[in-house]
């Protein structure tokens, strides 16, 4: 059947409400995408500012700890010392937020140095110590003998682990088994890699939750996390830090037996 | 508290009084002597008037950048024996920027308050005796 104007005119009215529709949608997104750049900002102001008082706080509390102004008594010392974790734990998770708004921004870089993993996992399971301790658990690691260095940011790697084997004792119950190895990951297109798991025998992940713990804010089980108070950014920090070293992060998981995560640094980066 | 003569002299240069309270009670505390300025001009006419042995340095002062302190007193050639930068940003990359600019470390608030009197100690003793260079002022 031959077309009229009548057709030809209609198509072209309904092709122009397309266009129409998509300009609308690229200017929805464009706002959105401004409106979380905003956020973002909001986010990093606010932890920035956060901090002044909070600084100001601790130091003031620190002086009368060290006995500056004079001796305390061994209640004011343990009320004061209250006030220091407390602040100290604060300042821990305004910094967090700030970390976060920064990866956000693309404002985080590297400080690499050369590196061994080995002595970065001594150091983070000296750290955790008292708190493996303190709720029963075991600490296993696992070093590969004869792993090369690496040329890394050793505070974002030690931050990695930390807070890997951080989640690991949390959401273990007491008397548990954690670990930390180290070993080359299989040769891949991308060069040598070393490949560190931190694995638990804690209450594990469900498959459909296992891209969301690495999301920003995600809580996958909330009675969990509430035994865990952090700021929900943990993950997405250790998702980029890993990422900035041009390495991979993943898990493996199954509720009630254990979660094993995993993140590979490359050995010669390309950066 | 009073100061005895020859105390090592400090300029805060710090945006907030929080923070100065605290870092002022601290060391006047361990015998410092401490002013305090707030933005960088205050900062350039203080360190060339007193000229301290200590200055210790917030990067960020309101709207302007604490290290241009350095900068305008590194050029008239009244840069103080030692220069601090104290700081928030934990970043790599401000670190550098401080040691460029002249600092000679880089502390992260809050400072752990029985470290800094032992830091600064050691700082004058590396900048090889802060007192001897300054002796030609009535204050010492």
């Amino acid at each position: 059947m031959p077309r009229t104007l009548d057709d030809e005119m209609a198509t072209e009215q309904r092709l122009s409400a397309l266009q129409e529709q998509n300009l609308q949608l690229a200017r929805t997104i464009a706002e959105l995408r401004n409106q979380d750049a905003l956020k973002t900002q909001f986010l990093s102001n606010i932890s920035h500012d956060l901090r002044t008082p909070l600084t100001a706080i601790i130091t003031h509390a620190e002086i009368l700890r060290d006995g500056i102004l004079g001796s305390l008594d061994e209640r004011q010392s343990e009320s004061i010392s209250s006030i220091i974790s407390g602040g100290r734990q604060l300042l821990g998770m305004v910094n967090e937020i700030l970390t976060y708004a920064r990866g956000e921004a693309n404002q985080l870089s590297l400080s690499r140095s050369e590196i061994t993993i080995e002595s970065v996992i001594e150091q983070v399971s000296a750290m955790s110590e008292s708190l493996i301790a303190r709720k029963g658990h075991s600490l296993s690691v696992d070093i590969e003998p004869g792993l090369p260095p690496i040329a890394a940011d050793r505070d974002k790697i030690t931050h990695v682990i930390a807070n890997l084997l951080g989640n690991a004792i949390d959401f273990t119950p007491p008397g548990g088994r954690v670990w930390i190895a180290a070993r080359m990951a299989p040769e891949s297109e991308n060069g040598q890699a070393i490949l560190i798991e931190v694995g638990d025998t804690g209450i594990g992940i469900a498959p459909e939750h296992f891209d969301l713990v690495f999301r920003e804010f995600a809580q996958v089980d909330a009675s969990a996390s509430r035994s865990h108070h952090g700021t929900g950014l943990g993950l997405a920090i250790a998702h980029k830090f890993v990422e900035l070293h041009g390495g991979r992060i993943w898990l493996e998981s199954s509720v009630g037996v254990g979660s094993r995560f995993y993140f590979t640094i490359p050995v010669r980066s390309a950066a | 508290m009073t100061t005895e003569p020859g105390s090592v002299r400090v300029l805060l240069v710090e945006d907030s009084t929080l923070v100065v309270d605290a870092l002022r009670l601290l060391l006047e505390e361990t015998g410092h002597e401490v002013s305090a300025a707030f933005t960088v001009r205050q900062a350039v006419e203080l360190a060339r008037a007193e000229r301290p042995d200590v200055i210790l340095l917030d990067l960020t002062l309101g709207r302007e950048n604490g290290l241009d302190v350095l900068a305008e007193l590194a050029r008239t050639g009244s840069m103080p024996p030692v220069a601090v930068a104290l700081t928030g940003h934990d970043d790599p990359q401000s670190h550098e920027r401080c040691i460029a600019a002249g600092c000679r470390d880089v502390l992260t608030k809050p400072i752990r308050p029985l470290e800094l009197p032992r830091l600064i100690r050691d700082w004058l003793a590396e900048a090889g005796g802060a007192r001897e260079s300054s002796s030609s002022d009535p204050a010492a």
